[in-house]
């Protein structure tokens, strides 16, 4: 056998046990289309958390995550990252200011370089993320001990993580509401642990963010559903 | 040897409770706004530039946040995108002798902020109320308001002080997206250009000056007999934030009532 029939055979274990060790994941993802969309070359799109002084906790990683995932690959959109865009609109797209609906959109149109500065970056999407990941359930025990003659785990733990996602997206376009995509993940995490603890992770996040960022990318290039 | 050893291992496990959190001087990107065509100066008192809070969490983390010049940094530039003409002035300077239309002086009422031990969640929050007091050319009161800031962060790191000092510089940009949008709305100092004093003085319907006891509107009335002037005769630099309020209930403030009429925060 040679080195790299041994390496791909390692990988192909590791992948294996990955997949074996994973938790339990359900999910559900949707769109909901207003109007049409599609997208030229050259435009570009931006991701946005909803305000927190609505009360949403979308977390920083996940919004980066969505824009990794949709900037990616050959089919990859031009993504323009939040923070920069934000700087660059200073001071209306702030938690405070930004517009919660699109019906405020034209007002913000007419503020002083507001449109110019969205014609620069060729912007035709805005997109809202709305949800989280929260833990909504776990339970079981798990107790671990060390001794001079060595140590170990026994027992059984448990949780299930959610994460809710949904997204808005707005056309620049047309200043109109192109429709939303929701992501709906459930993943149960297991523990069990018989001297050593095998942990069986559910990434609930993870998988929201893909699944999220997939359909995101159909609906706004306006693929047809496989 | 015990007692240095007890020492030290004390003062790991302090290490991890609460923080000295110390800002450095905050920017924000150039506004897209057309600036009010207004000269005017900025005193920044002495409080309002060496803000210091203290705070012990659940009587068991202290933590020692430190504003330093950041807010003035803030404010500065700030005014500077928002009024064609600003001098900033330090808290001893003289105004007397300088040709503006209006005097702004910032303070801070109250200081809190929530870490995730004590709000169940995975955030560090800071809210911060400000007050501006605006002053006419004739160096009378004329606007007064107070405007709360909030600003969120989600954990990370290892230690709080990073988070903390984000959900700070987030509160102090969402101030200043504050006063862009509700400066001119909330006291009307654009009404204030190369407008006589007197004029200013008797004219201010549903502000402070309408609230003014008897004996200060019949001071007012005098004034409307006042030549316009331009130089101005502005207070001494007078008691601004006092020290650190815990409490941000508007309920407890005593100057709220001479807040002119359609002052809000949102």
């Amino acid at each position: 056998m040679t080195e790299a029939t041994i390496s791909s055979g390692r990988i192909l274990t590791a992948g294996f046990l990955a997949l074996a060790l994973s938790g339990c994941i359900t999910s559900r993802v949707e769109d909901a289309r207003e109007g049409i969309t599609g997208i030229e070359a050259g435009e570009s799109i931006v991701i946005l958390a909803k305000s927190y002084h609505l009360g949403n906790e979308t977390e920083d990683k996940y919004i980066n995550c969505v824009e990794d995932a949709l900037a990616r690959g050959s089919k990859g959109l031009r993504v323009i990252p939040h923070r920069q865009f934000v700087d660059s609109l200073f001071p209306w797209f702030e938690p405070r200011t930004a517009p919660a609906e699109t019906k405020g959109l034209p007002k913000l149109m007419q503020r002083p370089g507001v449109a110019e500065r969205i014609a620069e970056q060729n912007l035709r999407y805005i997109v809202w993320l709305d949800g989280d990941t929260d833990r909504v359930a776990g339970g079981g025990s798990l107790s671990c001990a060390v001794g001079p003659g060595g140590g170990g785990c026994f027992g059984f733990a448990w949780w299930q993580n959610d994460a809710d996602y949904s997204a808005a997206v707005w056309d620049l376009k047309g200043l109109e509401s192109a429709g939303s995509v929701t992501a709906d993940i459930s993943g149960t995490s297991f523990l069990p642990a018989l001297v050593v603890p095998i942990p069986l992770i559910a990434r609930a996040q993870a998988a929201a963010c893909k699944g999220l960022a997939d359909q995101l990318r159909t609906f706004i290039v306006d693929e047809p559903q496989a | 040897m015990r007692s240095l050893i007890g020492a030290i291992l004390s003062a790991t496990l302090m290490a991890g409770c609460g923080a000295n959190v110390t800002l450095d001087p905050v920017t924000i990107p150039t506004p897209l706004i057309d600036p009010i065509p207004m000269s005017v100066a900025l005193r920044i008192p002495a409080e309002f530039e060496h803000y210091v809070h203290e705070d012990e969490v659940l009587g068991r983390e202290k933590w020692r946040i430190d504003l330093g010049r950041s807010n003035a940094a803030l404010f500065s530039q700030l005014f500077e995108f928002m009024f064609d003409d600003v001098t900033v002035l330090g808290p001893d300077d003289d105004a007397s002798a300088l040709a503006i239309d209006a005097l702004i002086e910032p303070s801070i009422d109250a200081f809190e902020f929530s870490v995730p031990s004590q709000s169940k969640t995975e955030s560090y929050a800071v809210w911060i109320r400000y007050r501006l007091k605006i002053y006419d050319s004739a160096g009378d009161m004329y606007a007064n308001w107070p405007l709360s800031a909030y600003g969120k962060s989600e954990q990370f790191g290892l230690t709080g002080d990073e988070p903390l000092k984000r959900a700070a510089i987030l509160a102090m940009r969402d101030a200043a997206a504050l006063m862009i949008m509700n400066l001119d709305k909330s006291t009307a100092i654009a009404a204030l250009k190369d407008r006589p004093a007197a004029t200013l003085a008797s004219g201010r319907s549903g502000s402070a000056a309408s609230e003014a006891a008897p004996e200060e509107q019949a001071a007012g009335q005098k004034k409307t007999q006042l030549p316009k002037r331009r130089e101005v005769a502005l207070p001494p630099p007078g008691p601004v934030a006092g020290p650190a309020v815990l409490s941000m209930d508007p309920d407890q403030d005593d100057t709220r009532e001479s807040v002119p009429e359609g002052s809000t925060n949102d």
